[in-house]
């Protein structure tokens, strides 16, 4: 719980909770507070959503700030804008809470900055699966209004990945809106986000106990479908054998890495020439097995981004949208994340504070070692 | 040109050919007949590194036209250089011949003859794959700054100075207090009766302040250094206004910040406040140069005094080395200045190691001091609770005193070797590079470290070390001579950079910074070591060091494996 | 002149038994095709070099997991002999990689054969096409479009590279016809022992088929004018992009290591973005939706060889490939370009002629 607020601000939900979240913004621009906020917003067609960083406040009206999909992360959009270079605006930006910590994951990497930004997030009911939402995009408003206002959360509609997620509530986010099944609360995170309601002259009078309870409620469930699902994904993945068969439909199209927040790369390692090997090879290692499967090292593509990018992996997803045949890679990197960020008592997103395991050194890892370097120092030194 | 690959096989005397099969080398690598349309020379040597050897290297390169070239023979560490100097006295390019570890990595580590000869077969194929991948390679020469900048105006860093200055080499001295001499210029006489240590100090301040070659900077300290030994581009700043910089070139940078003692209130044993009469070294020699003799501080003379040795040793973990004579030292003033003073040393440890120290010790157990050897101590205000080495508890009721603490890093010693990218010892101190052989140089080329900021010292090594750290520079940095940087560094494809900075994080050298503008990261190749760090660190591969590519790698593993 | 071999065992058989020969008289070193990878239907491209793996191969299988232009031009130059069984708009694309350095023909033996087209990727993973073979085995025969098969095949009216060194005459025809149509493939099969006479192959098989493709392609492309709608057709047709550039990955045509798109010429400034969003009062993040597509309009669809491997990854159904290969048409037409019809006919924009938009030096 955060230890700022204890209580929020309760706010007025007369018409529906998009308008009133819409509303704040819109005000909080009007007082010059931010600049612009980012938030997504219908596409032309009709049938999917944008990120839109928005100033006019006459294009805000057009926005829709509880998206029913995401198709892109926010973490990404909000990368392309803050990365290189600083600015004058003061941003806000409304997030999903796996969106907030890709945006905490990346910003530790460089790739976001936050100076100039205030995070919201919002108790996320969970997304639809965006190809369901393009096929019927009526049917899928439809169906997440409803999500939100349904006291039973209907999950079989979501993501798989949404349904065993548990992190869906307060995030690193500075302000957070809280969601029961008849309020909305607005509640402070951070210093950030206290600073900003006294700026709006918000008053925090409003108990959270029946939401935390709700909150709890929910991810009790989840926490039960994750563990489930995780046992199945076990079987999937362990071992050479599965993972082949799991990942046999792959063509290497890497959807999967173009589309995650966290893979950053500008070009993937496996996609640059080094990975790349010539002609001579490709025949070697032909003749050595009696046939290669091309392209080639579609599992290593797979291993290797479990390696790179799976201590930073925020579960929002997107990899599995993007998987043009239906390889459930985000269950099976989520339950991959699960285990590295184990091993090394981290959490991604969690906080900007906590440093990536790969990117820092400590004095006492790997300790074992440590003790193999002072005996032999030690014997070294008795060698007059 | 056709290609020609020599692969020469060493037999390092009976090291190699006792414990590998070399007439089976031999063998198996003349099947080969020709190794990827490559025409091949295969040879085997009694001792490559010998004078023979290498004038038989030399001619087989010329003589044969080789246009790659492979030594099996023992651990790069010991030989790539040697073999490096051969191929440059040829036309053959150095980074066209690549080392093959038969000895360290199969004689010496695998007892079964026949598997040790097979590994060492598999690592020729290796090497002999991987130098076909390997790229030309031109060093560069720079040139070179042959002065010096000399961190620390104390005893080793005046006469680092003089010595330096001795052959007209210039030196800047920083100095971040008012005046020159140090910690030695509060030592009323040096050990034994070496006359008075003031005047010996005097007498280095004015050579220092008059020698032509050497440029002194009082309240000054270092703000920024970047580059490499023949080539450092320092900033320095007045300790008072940071912004008033100046920045110098220098070709090595000798570091004698010196160090502090261990504050006895920090300590969980000691119970004192300063109005106490308990004195370290130095509020001792303080006293000593302002009343020539030892009082308490409402100037009457002790009754009783007590000398406390190894005082933090323990929480320090490392013996200071000098203050069991210097104690000694200052029970025999205290005998001589009043026969009456009852004197009594505690002491853990008597570390005596010069050999004139106990001739000394004699000479001071003959005053009639009290010597009682402890196992430790407990002390409030003046009143000292010890066990001695018969586990009897004791208790001793002194008017006074004087403890022997130990050593430690100077303040402000971990910021400066993060400037320096000096490695620290575990005790703060700088981190030699190597203990026995190397002990005055750092990880960092060029960075030479002194005195007190080395480890504990008393004024005869701070001297040895200064000296030494001069002669290291006379010969590695001599005016108007070439540097060869390293060439075997790291490069950034920037078209692949994503600019996350981790590559910043894990570089131990400072050899990478963010280019903002473009918001890239780019490699200072004369400060890169080639460690390849940073390759490693690189998701999106766009990190790669000078001849340890990935095709050269993996071409080396495959034929191994092969 | 070509020869047709004279074969009365299924056609799969006869070119397994050609790939098989090839391999054990070591006229080649490999063979690449397509394999069946497990049970439940997965496929991928092999290369193989031991006979005993050629029983994996579904050298005709109508499944596209990858446009083997694209990998076979990974891997050249090839030093080594190599059959490769692909489809035609494979081969197309392997010869525009040709033309632009990105492969070498030297050292393939290349076979086609009249393509029926492939099924969508998606119905694969979702195991919907075991029980459509039978059907779409006996469409082909019939020379008739089968209903499931890619949007781009349905419309595809190059399916005769005659250049190849083996051609299959599957469409239209009962069992398939073998012809050999250069002098290396009869060199390499002299000794497969069966007869061959002379002949050509004659394109009056196709009419039906072909008819049928042309008026299927006017129907698609009539629904996606962007030449009527301008930038709004295309924001429309596009606007629901996720920038996930999978279609610029699977894309033979692309070849970039890296797309300029994903370069740091495309890394604006948050100045920028601000000067961007003060003008316009909002922005799309990431930026550059559009963009892209126009550029690799711009930059590949001269090449487009219409394999739809474009649309069949697009996690946001868009129809690239339509687009694509509508944009590549119009516009090679007016050179009178096709495509990788053949290696020596050089892409216009890559030549300069004297003589060229002479209406500009007007």
């Amino acid at each position: 719980m955060t230890e700022i607020s204890k209580k929020g601000v309760l706010l007025d939900t007369k018409n529906d909770i998009q308008t009133s979240i819409l509303q704040f913004f819109q005000n909080a621009i009007e007082k010059k507070i931010f600049d612009a906020v980012m938030l997504p917003m219908k596409v032309p067609s009709g049938d999917s959503f944008a990120w839109i960083m928005i100033k006019d406040l006459e294009i805000l009206k057009s926005a829709q700030p509880l998206a029913p999909i995401m198709p892109v992360n926010a973490a990404k959009a909000l990368k392309r804008y803050t990365r290189k270079g600083k600015g004058k605006y003061k941003i806000a930006v409304l997030m999903k809470p796996c969106e907030i910590r890709a945006t905490v994951e990346l910003t530790k990497l460089n790739q976001v900055h936050l100076e100039d930004v205030t995070l919201f997030s919002y108790d996320c009911v969970g997304a639809l699966p965006m190809q369901d939402y393009i096929d019927d995009p009526k049917a899928g408003d439809e169906k997440y209004s409803k999500l939100l206002t349904d006291k039973n959360w209907n999950y079989k509609d979501v993501k798989p990945v949404c349904k065993i997620c548990d992190k869906f509530s307060l995030s690193a986010s500075d302000l957070h809106f809280a969601l029961n099944d008849q309020e909305l609360i607005l509640l402070s995170n951070r210093e950030k986000g206290e600073k900003l309601l006294t700026d709006l002259n918000l008053k925090t009078e409003t108990t959270l106990t029946k939401w935390q309870k709700y909150i709890e409620e929910k991810k009790t469930i989840k926490l039960k479908n994750r563990e489930e699902t995780f046992e199945i994904i076990k079987g999937m993945v362990e071992g050479f054998e599965n993972l082949t068969e799991t990942f046999a439909n792959c063509i290497g199209c890497h959807n999967c890495s173009s589309s995650c927040p966290i893979c950053y790369c500008r070009q993937c390692y496996f996609d640059t020439s080094v990975a790349k090997p010539n002609s001579d090879i490709v025949m070697m290692r032909a003749e050595d097995r009696g046939a290669v499967s091309l392209p080639l090292d579609r599992i290593m593509f797979h291993t290797g981004r479990m390696a790179h990018m799976s201590l930073s992996c925020v579960s929002c997803g997107l990899c599995s949208d993007a998987c043009p045949v239906n390889i459930p890679v985000a269950k099976i990197f989520s339950y991959v994340a699960s285990q590295t960020q184990k091993t090394f008592e981290y959490s991604a997103g969690a906080s900007v504070g906590d440093a990536l395991p790969m990117k820092e050194y400590r004095l006492d890892e790997l300790g074992e070692l440590g003790e193999l370097v002072k005996s032999a120092e030690v014997q070294e030194g008795s060698h007059e | 040109m056709s290609e020609k690959i020599g692969i020469y096989v060493c037999e390092c005397g009976p090291n190699i050919a006792s414990k590998v099969d070399i007439e089976k080398i031999m063998q198996e690598l003349a099947k080969l007949e020709d190794f990827k349309d490559k025409e091949l020379v295969i040879k085997n040597h009694k001792l490559l590194c010998s004078v023979e050897g290498k004038k038989f290297l030399e001619d087989e390169i010329n003589e044969n036209n080789l246009t790659h070239l492979v030594c099996a023979a023992c651990s790069p560490r010991d030989h790539d250089s040697t073999f490096i100097n051969v191929c440059k006295k040829t036309k053959l390019n150095p980074y066209l011949y690549q080392m093959v570890n038969i000895r360290e990595q199969c004689a010496w580590i695998i007892p079964d003859k026949e598997e040790a000869t097979s590994k060492a077969i598999r690592m020729i194929h290796g090497g002999m794959d991987r130098v076909l991948y390997q790229q030309p390679l031109e060093e560069k020469q720079l040139d070179s700054n042959p002065d010096v900048l000399i961190i620390g105006g104390g005893i080793a860093g005046m006469e680092a100075a003089l010595t330096l200055a001795g052959k007209d080499r210039a030196v800047y001295l920083i100095e971040k207090s008012e005046i020159l001499g140090g910690k030695s210029a509060k030592l009323k006489e040096l050990l034994p009766r070496q006359g008075v240590s003031l005047n010996i100090l005097k007498q280095k301040i004015s050579d220092v302040q008059s020698n032509r070659y050497i440029k002194v900077f009082t309240n000054t300290k270092l703000d920024s250094v970047v580059g490499f030994l023949g080539n450092f581009e320092i900033v320095i700043k007045d300790v008072t206004d940071s912004n008033n910089t100046t920045e110098l070139l220098a070709g090595a940078v000798v570091v004698a910040t010196g160090f502090d003692l261990t504050d006895v209130s920090s300590l969980d044993s000691y119970n004192t406040k300063k109005e106490d009469e308990v004195y370290n070294a130095f509020e001792i020699e303080e006293m000593l140069s302002q009343h020539g003799k030892i009082i308490m501080r409402h100037g009457k003379e002790p009754g009783k005094v007590a000398l406390i040795h190894c005082v933090g040793r323990h929480e320090v973990g490392y013996c200071s080395k000098v203050c069991c004579s210097y104690l000694l030292k200052i029970a025999k003033m205290l005998k001589d200045q009043s026969a009456k003073i009852e004197v009594t040393e505690l002491y853990k440890h008597m570390c005596l190691p010069n050999k004139q120290d106990e001739t000394f010790y004699e000479q001071v157990q003959g005053k009639g001091i009290n010597f009682i050897k402890i196992k430790n101590a407990e002390v409030v205000g003046t009143t000292i609770n010890f066990t001695d080495i018969a586990d009897a508890k004791k208790k001793l009721d002194v008017d006074m005193i004087i403890v022997g603490t130990a050593m430690i890093p100077a303040a402000g010693t971990a910021e400066l070797g993060v400037e320096l990218k000096t490695d620290q010892h575990e005790t703060g101190f700088f981190q030699e590079a190597h203990l026995k052989i190397d002990p005055v140089s750092t990880n960092t080329d060029g960075v030479f470290v002194v005195g007190g900021a080395h480890g504990p010292v008393g004024i005869t090594e701070s001297m040895l070390q200064a000296q030494a750290a001069a002669g290291k520079i006379f010969t590695q940095l001599i005016p108007g001579q070439k540097i060869i940087p390293e060439i075997k560094v790291s490069e950034i494809l920037e078209a692949y950079c994503t600019g996350c900075q981790t590559c910043l994080d894990v570089c131990g050298f400072g050899a990478i910074y963010f280019d903002e503008d473009k918001g890239i990261s780019v490699v200072n190749e004369a400060i890169c070591r080639g460690c390849g760090n940073c390759v490693g660190s690189c998701p999106s591969g766009s990190i790669r060091t000078r001849h340890f590519t990935n095709p050269q790698l993996y071409q080396e593993i495959k034929e191994a494996l092969r | 002149m070509s020869k047709i071999l004279k074969t009365n065992n299924p056609i799969e058989q006869t070119l397994k038994d050609i790939l098989k020969y090839l391999l054990d008289s070591k006229h080649v070193s490999a063979v690449f095709s397509l394999r069946k990878v497990n049970k439940k239907g997965s496929v991928d491209y092999g290369l193989i070099s031991d006979v005993a793996k050629l029983n994996e191969i579904a050298p005709l299988h109508p499944i596209m997991p990858a446009n083997a232009g694209q990998l076979l031009g990974r891997f050249t130059p090839m030093n080594k002999p190599v059959a490769a069984v692909v489809r035609p708009c494979e081969f197309r694309a392997f010869v525009e990689l040709a033309k632009r350095e990105q492969g070498q023909m030297d050292n393939f033996l290349f076979i086609t054969y009249s393509c029926g087209g492939v099924f969508q990727l998606k119905d694969q993973a979702e195991d919907k096409i075991k029980n459509k073979l039978n059907g779409y085995w006996d469409s082909i025969k019939k020379g008739e479009i089968h209903e499931s098969i890619r949007n781009s095949c349905k419309t595809c009216e190059h399916i005769v590279p005659l250049n190849s060194d083996i051609f299959i005459s599957l469409v239209g025809e009962e069992n398939g016809k073998i012809y050999l149509n250069t002098e290396k493939a009869e060199k390499m099969l002299k000794g497969f022992e069966i007869e061959t006479k002379e002949a050509k192959f004659d394109e009056i098989i196709l009419k039906n088929l072909l008819t049928q493709r042309s008026k299927y392609k006017e129907e698609i492309y009539s629904k996606i004018d962007t030449k009527d709608s301008g930038l709004d057709g295309l924001i429309d047709i596009f606007g629901k992009c996720i920038g996930c550039r999978g279609c610029n990955t699977v894309c033979p045509i692309c070849y970039c290591t890296l797309c300029d798109f994903d370069s740091f010429n495309y890394d604006y400034n948050t100045p920028i973005m601000e000067k961007e969003l003060a003008e316009k009062g909002a922005l799309r993040l990431p930026p550059d939706t559009l963009f892209f597509h126009l550029g690799r309009l711009s930059h590949m669809s001269f090449s487009c060889v219409g394999c739809g491997m474009c649309s069949d990854v697009c996690p946001a159904s868009i129809p690239v490939a339509d687009v694509f290969k509508k944009t590549g048409e119009e516009t090679a037409g007016m050179f009178d370009f096709v495509a990788g019809r053949r290696v020596d006919e050089e892409i216009p924009v890559m030549i300069y002629k004297e003589e060229e938009f002479p209406e500009l030096g007007e």
